[in-house]
């Protein structure tokens, strides 16, 4: 959490998580160029430098795939949340990778000639009016630069400056940039090489992700539509104490369309918006440990009586009154401004007690 | 459990325990890790056989860096740099090696002092199926140097021998890329080098197959024996036709036609 910027907040999980990444970059690219250099006919040995570019290319695109994989997988099961808790490093080293193919490429294809390397990119292959000649580095390109402003800004310094809705807009470019990426592929290597593995492979990989998020979101349009907002005044019924499962919460949906994140803790009950301070991430969907709401994307924490993180942290979220009746819970739909307290509901040990 | 209608519990089926990125993963994460990521190591070492493995042949060219060779000859600059060496074991009684720059800028070079003299050229080898090619430095002067070498006439005016019209289809190529600087110098993915190189004076060559499947490179020529104009770019690495006359000049193959005699296929 932000109650100071370091470069970053390292942790056990956050470097065996970056070094198994790099340990697999490295695979990658060992593999490819062994591979690259010893299968040719005798004679034939393929260029080194041509053999890198196209191994960080590959590592780049894999990457992105499976970043973007990620998001959908995490909505599927719990087990990918590891996958995401640190899901921006693996960003930061997918731009790294494309970084070093994309100066690779700049150097041996468009270096030492009599223009300058950016230009050549721009006018070497001219025909822009053709689908099947269309310069495609030129997608790459853009899609590179796409990943540097995303890499630029991954630090919460400027998640915090921008806003965490700017920056969660500026950072759904990835989509743009990937889907430049499958026509950099298209139009580029998979038009020079004979094989049919790599249209096959990109385009697994292109319906893989279309699909994943398809079906994701296609659960979460049946959630939504399930718990339509309300449109009654007045409190909200939640149900009984013991329908929220203890240490945890139930989600509710609220009349101008925020939902309310509604906790069981130690025999009491109390409201929260749904949406995390960091990222939004479904505080509904985490637990109470240590007597904190806890973020199941990022682990961010929140005090569940009046939203505040704890010390050092300053981070605050919306609150909402709560209240039992007649063994009810029930929550007042108008948000309290974030971090103010709120008396939490009690639960008696023989039915229900008004707080 | 009875929740009101909207109220959901989201994750109705999940342990209790939860990964939370700054504490120890719980007992079921830490499974499904250590299974999961050896799987991984693997899929990336696999994935990236599976692609290396499938890359087509690039061609048998090499590029010998690391030495330097000497090769004494007349220089001529019409229509591309190159050294004839009296050869008479080879058509015409010459041997060609063409001459570049180091990088794409080959048009640089300073040559008119010693433009139909004999000289001697240092510079690193580039060849592929017996054509030869002197990578020279762009920067530097003393890898050129006049010698006193007796010359033959066909050094400087090689038998020129008509070979006949001819309908080709093929690829146009930089020859120093082709020659084994880049492995492969060809197709889409080297348009843009290609077109840069050939920019920059690095002549320009039609690779063709024949009937029989053999491979065949053509220096090419404007249709009365000059270089090529830079209208020819475009079409650069693009499956291309066109119809020309095959001349033989020397040892060396030339396609002659002009740029609007090309057409992509």
């Amino acid at each position: 959490m932000g109650h100071q910027y370091k470069a970053i907040q390292w942790n056990r999980n956050k470097v065996v998580y970056d070094l198994y990444m790099v340990v697999a970059v490295f695979v990658f690219v060992g593999v490819f160029m062994a591979i690259g250099l010893q299968t040719q006919p005798t004679g034939h040995t393929a260029d080194p430098v041509v053999l890198a570019i196209r191994a960080l290319g590959v590592a780049a695109f894999t990457l992105l795939t499976v970043i973007l994989a990620i998001g959908p997988l995490a909505r599927l099961s719990p087990r990918f949340a590891p996958m995401l808790y640190n899901r921006r490093h693996l960003g930061v080293i997918t731009f790294s990778v494309a970084a070093a193919h994309f100066g690779l490429a700049l150097l041996w294809y468009h270096s030492g000639g009599p223009l300058n390397p950016l230009v050549s990119l721009f006018v070497s292959n001219p025909l822009y009016d053709s689908i099947p000649g269309f310069p495609f580095e030129v997608l790459g390109f853009i899609a590179f630069l796409i990943l540097f402003v995303m890499a630029a800004t991954s630090h919460d310094f400027w998640l915090n400056n921008l806003s965490a809705p700017v920056w969660k807009a500026l950072h759904m470019l990835v989509y743009p940039a990937y889907i430049l990426l499958v026509f950099h592929i298209t139009l580029g290597a998979l038009m020079t090489e004979k094989s049919m593995v790599y249209p096959v492979l990109t385009a697994v990989s292109f319906a893989s992700i279309a699909a994943l998020h398809l079906y994701t979101g296609y659960r979460e349009w049946r959630i939504d539509n399930g718990m339509k907002s309300l449109k009654a005044k007045g409190w909200i019924e939640i149900g009984a104490p013991d329908d929220i499962p203890n240490m945890r919460a139930v989600i509710a949906p609220l009349p101008k369309g925020d939902r309310v994140a509604v906790f069981r803790y130690d025999n009491k009950i109390s409201a929260v918006t749904n949406a995390c301070r960091h990222q939004n991430g479904p505080l509904g969907e985490g637990r109470v440990i240590d007597g904190c709401i806890t973020c199941p994307w990022h682990g961010w924490q929140y005090r569940p009586d009046d939203g505040v993180s704890p010390p050092p942290f300053t981070e605050k979220i919306a609150t909402y009154n709560v209240k039992i009746e007649a063994g009810r819970v029930f929550v007042d739909p108008k948000p309290n401004p974030p971090g103010t307290r709120t008396k939490p509901a009690i639960i008696a040990e023989q039915g229900a007690v008004a707080s | 459990m009875t929740l009101p209608k909207g109220v959901i519990d989201p994750e109705p089926k999940t342990p209790d325990e939860m990964f939370v990125g700054w504490a120890s993963a719980p007992k079921v994460d830490r499974r499904f890790l250590l299974g999961a990521l050896p799987l991984g190591l693997a899929g990336a070492g696999g994935g990236a056989w599976l692609i290396a493995n499938e890359l087509d042949d690039p061609g048998a060219g090499v590029w010998l860096t690391g030495a330097t060779h000497e090769v004494a000859g007349a220089l001529v600059t019409d229509p591309y740099p190159m050294l004839r060496l009296a050869d008479p074991s080879m058509p015409g009684g010459v041997r060609t090696v063409l001459i570049v720059a180091q990088g794409k800028c080959t048009s640089a070079l300073q040559l008119d002092d010693q433009r139909g003299r004999p000289v001697i050229a240092r510079g690193v080898l580039i060849q592929r199926k017996g054509r030869q090619m002197l990578e020279v430095p762009l920067f530097q002067d003393d890898w050129l140097s006049p010698t006193k070498m007796d010359m033959i006439a066909a050094q400087l005016s090689p038998p020129v021998k008509p070979l006949g019209a001819a309908h080709l289809s093929g690829a146009i190529m930089d020859t120093k890329c082709f020659f084994g600087v880049m492995r492969p110098g060809r197709g889409k993915t080297h348009k843009a080098c290609a077109s840069l190189c050939i920019r920059g004076g690095i002549p320009p060559s039609f690779w063709v197959r024949t009937k029989t499947g053999a491979e065949a490179v053509l220096l090419m020529t404007t249709a009365d024996g000059g270089p090529m104009p830079m209208d020819i770019l475009p079409l650069v690495a693009d499956p291309v036709e066109a119809a020309g006359e095959i001349v033989q000049v020397g040892d060396l193959l030339q396609f002659r036609a002009d740029v609007a005699a090309y057409r992509r296929i």
